[in-house]
């Protein structure tokens, strides 16, 4: 028997869990696994010997498939640099009331914030790196984290209460807690801020890649091979031709997305909807 | 045929609250002033009174998920509790989520799969074993938050208006359904409920709680299964009806 009062509080017990692949765990999965398929494409098309060294060179259509990889890889690493700093950041705004009246109007102003005016001084500051790839990286990672972050925030304020307190009778407490509780309970959630997300990361890649506008005599070696930039090259070169493959690729490449991630992750993620 | 109370005279209560108070930061006014009950082990005690009137309070510090600001309340470590709409994890099956409090407690497989069963067939929905929560109804996903609650063999067993949300024929059902899994497992059950008619169908005990504070304790002392066109049972309720409304 246990007396309970005032002044004395029941102990928190803390377990490691020994847990079969669930649902999130397959969702996890998923997601990562052509993260890493990108990943390692994008080391390969990295070293690819094609990459045009002058403004202007007529680029053929491999070039642009693999142009269109490195772009991808580089949305990629800042997808998932998004989500690794988006899923605390909701999780610490929404853990009490005062925590949410400080943080959310802080992520407001910061999200008020334009990129693209944020640009030139962080291509300043990774050019002390020698990463002009990292400046790109940061702003895509930028454009797409508070998209992330709102939404996950109106998840994590929707689940239940009786979630939360089955979840602390049932012994799931401390990481346990935020590993099959909340991660699991936010899924709906990611997906549609990931799309979100995502898409705005295509938005801003011409931008993104296309560095020596923001270089103090920059030139076109500053450039980051990709698609974005092979349509800026392209157009300012009339190069049609190169313009139209390279949008066709892209195109291909985002409904190929689409089809084959996105909607069966929306499909998916009905599963982990609160009703 | 078990009827009545279960407490006697030399048996010691399984939960006793004395002169318990609680109010929740940033309010005056107390959602529980002042309870003194206890329960005997094996008893079923229904908590009833309108919305507001600290009933749920009351249950929830018995689960422990608030703590009171007054008073002091005795009660076993095991405690479980099923919920007003079931509270099941929509992203896991019906059996990993009976099988939630028992993988906290990082049982062997082997036990988690034979308790687990015997839980669902004790509320007769083993063959939904592989389903999710979606597509159960709302009755069916009383059922697995019962069996969630009893697969951890809690000493108490909480319910937060379990039927609130189902029709007239699968409440009357459960109802049974209950009486007989209290009538199995012996455990004692302290439900929450807002209908007179279903805290005397089940109950041993019925304590009527309004503005936070006890307002009367009623024993039941009629055999089951109970019936509402039964005299006695129309005289129970009628009973708590005047009480219930009295200073209305």
């Amino acid at each position: 028997m246990r007396q309970q009062s005032r002044h004395v509080h029941s102990a928190h017990h803390h377990f490691m869990l020994s847990y079969p692949v669930s649902l999130a765990q397959r969702f996890y999965t998923i997601v990562l696994g052509p993260l890493a398929i990108v990943a390692l494409v994008y080391l390969i098309a990295r070293y690819f010997p094609f990459a045009p060294e002058h403004a202007g060179e007529t680029v053929s259509f491999p070039m642009i498939l693999i142009a269109s990889l490195e772009t991808s890889a580089r949305l990629a690493v800042a997808y998932v640099l998004a989500v690794i700093v988006a899923i605390p950041l909701a999780i610490l705004a929404t853990r009490n009331s005062t925590a949410e009246s400080i943080l959310l109007p802080v992520f407001d102003i910061l999200e008020s914030v334009p990129i693209l005016a944020l640009f030139p001084v962080i291509i300043m500051l990774f050019i002390n790196f020698n990463s002009l790839n990292g400046a790109a990286i940061f702003i895509l990672f930028l454009s797409m984290l508070w998209n992330i972050v709102f939404t996950l925030v109106g998840g994590l304020k929707i689940i239940p209460q009786d979630i939360v307190s089955a979840a602390h009778i049932f012994g799931i407490r401390g990481v346990a807690f935020y590993r099959r509780v909340i991660l699991p309970a936010i899924v709906p959630q990611l997906v549609t801020g990931s799309i979100l997300a995502v898409a705005q990361g295509w938005n801003l890649i011409i931008v993104a890649e296309v560095l020596r506008t923001y270089i103090p005599g920059g030139t076109a070696a500053q450039d980051l091979f990709g698609v974005g930039s092979i349509l800026v090259d392209a157009a300012a070169n009339s190069q049609t031709e190169v313009f139209i493959q390279a949008v066709f690729v892209m195109v291909v490449i985002i409904g190929l997305f689409n089809f084959f991630v996105w909607q069966k992750l929306l499909r998916y993620a009905q599963r982990f909807r609160f009703e | 045929m078990r009827s009545g109370s279960a407490l006697s005279s030399n048996m010691q209560p399984i939960i006793e609250f004395k002169n318990v108070g609680k109010t929740y930061p940033g309010e005056k006014t107390p959602a529980v002033h002042d309870v003194t009950f206890s329960v005997a082990p094996g008893e079923f005690v229904c908590l009833i009174g309108a919305s507001g009137g600290g009933k749920t309070t009351t249950l929830k510090m018995i689960a422990g998920l608030e703590e009171p600001t007054a008073g002091t309340i005795t009660k076993p470590d095991v405690v479980a509790m099923s919920f007003q709409l079931g509270a099941l994890f929509p992203w896991l099956t019906v059996f990993e989520n009976v099988a939630l409090g028992l993988r906290s407690r990082n049982m062997p497989e082997e036990t988690i799969v034979r308790t687990v069963d015997h839980q669902l067939r004790l509320v007769n929905m083993f063959e939904f074993k592989s389903k999710y929560p979606v597509d159960l109804s709302g009755g069916q996903r009383q059922r697995i938050g019962i069996a969630r609650a009893l697969a951890v063999d809690p000493a108490v067993l909480l319910l937060d208006e379990p039927f609130s949300a189902l029709d007239v024929m699968t409440t009357a059902e459960l109802h049974d359904d209950l009486v007989r899994i209290w009538r199995e497992t012996k455990k004692t059950i302290v439900m929450v409920s807002h209908l007179v008619e279903e805290a005397v169908s089940l109950a041993d005990r019925v304590i009527l709680i309004r503005g936070g504070s006890i307002q009367e304790i009623f024993k039941i002392d009629l055999a089951y299964p109970r019936r509402e066109q039964e005299a006695a049972f129309a005289h129970d309720v009628q009973k708590i009806r005047r009480a219930f409304f009295a200073k209305l």
